[in-house]
């Protein structure tokens, strides 16, 4: 048995501590995640400490069949969606750039940053596909699994996301010759 | 790895995702205030030892009274025994005659009438046949 299976069983039995090692690694993944996913930096926080705990709350319902990544970046989607639309209901102005917590968030730069291009142009779900595909490395299967999406849609939305980005990259460099959005 | 995708890697690396102290204190605290649910279902709830005693003692009086009704049952009661009467091997089972004709005559009455019926329709038949040989030949 992996390390991370006990893990999930010793906080299947209550084990907090075990919770929070079994967590520990995904973190800093999971909250930059959600930086990305929320509307401010507030938000991105609330969602992580939401995730966290419904994971840990409902950890007896998770199928080690799956990865825990998998189970947990699901739950955070979830989460920041769910604190997404109360916000845009509360503020009505989501294209407010003094709320993007990227602006914050991204160091310096001499070129501007692919991941803000991204949530601009593509939509949350092929910019989370996105994500888990080139940042977490998910498998297409997994991704799917995480947005309840199928397997062939992944993997045609992972392509159009490719291409629109790398437009974008392409015309941000002053290439003329870039592809079209796919 | 492509240029596409290093440039994707690096600039997801460079947004600072750093845990604050606060919010991770924040996270203990609220880990510590609830359990799991599944633990919540398999711990079995707490029950005074009064619970216990009083169960045990309630099984015991069943017991006894169930003991009781089996062993003080009405003496009058015959026992009926079941009585194995060996028989003589030298004397033959007599085996009573079975009445089977009267069945046997009740279920085959109807075939009989069938076959008097048939003969009957066949004797009709040949004389008719008798009757037109004649006038032929």
């Amino acid at each position: 048995m992996s390390d991370e299976l006990q893990l999930v069983d010793a906080a299947k039995s209550g084990s907090a501590d075990a919770f929070t090692e079994l967590v520990h690694g995904y973190r800093e993944g999971l909250f930059r995640f959600l930086l990305t996913r929320c509307t401010n930096h507030a938000d991105a926080e609330d969602a992580l400490q939401d995730t966290l705990i419904n994971a840990y709350r409902y950890i007896g319902s998770y199928d080690p069949r799956w990865r825990f990544s998998t189970w947990l970046y699901r739950i955070a989607i979830r989460n920041a969606g769910r604190l997404r639309t109360q916000n845009l209901t509360e503020l009505g102005d989501p294209e407010d750039d003094r709320a993007d917590p990227l602006a914050h968030c991204i160091a310096d730069s001499e070129r501007d940053n692919l991941w803000r291009s991204a949530r601009r142009i593509l939509s949350d779900e092929v910019f989370a596909a996105m994500w888990l595909r080139y940042v977490e490395d998910m498998s297409v299967r997994d991704i799917a699994d995480v947005l309840e999406r199928s397997s062939s849609w992944t993997k045609v939305n992972l392509l159009r996301g490719r291409r629109a980005l790398e437009a974008e990259m392409n015309e941000t460099a002053g290439n003329t010759g870039s592809e079209a959005y796919g | 790895m492509d240029n596409f995708t290093r440039r994707l890697r690096e600039d997801a690396a460079t947004i600072d995702a750093e845990v604050s102290p606060q919010l991770e204190t924040r996270i203990q605290a609220s880990l510590a205030a609830i359990e799991p649910d599944v633990a919540r279902q398999r711990r079995p709830a707490r029950r005074p030892v009064s619970f216990w005693l009083a169960s045990s003692l309630t099984g015991v009086a069943a017991a006894l009274a169930v003991i009781a009704v089996l062993n003080v049952n009405d003496p009058d009661e015959p026992v009926v025994v079941p009585r194995i009467v060996a028989g003589n091997p030298a004397q033959p089972l007599e085996i009573p005659a079975l009445d089977l004709d009267a069945e046997a005559a009740m279920l085959t009455a109807p075939l009989a009438r069938e076959l008097e019926n048939l003969q009957a329709d066949l004797k009709k038949a040949e004389e008719v046949v008798r009757g037109d040989v004649r006038i032929d030949f």
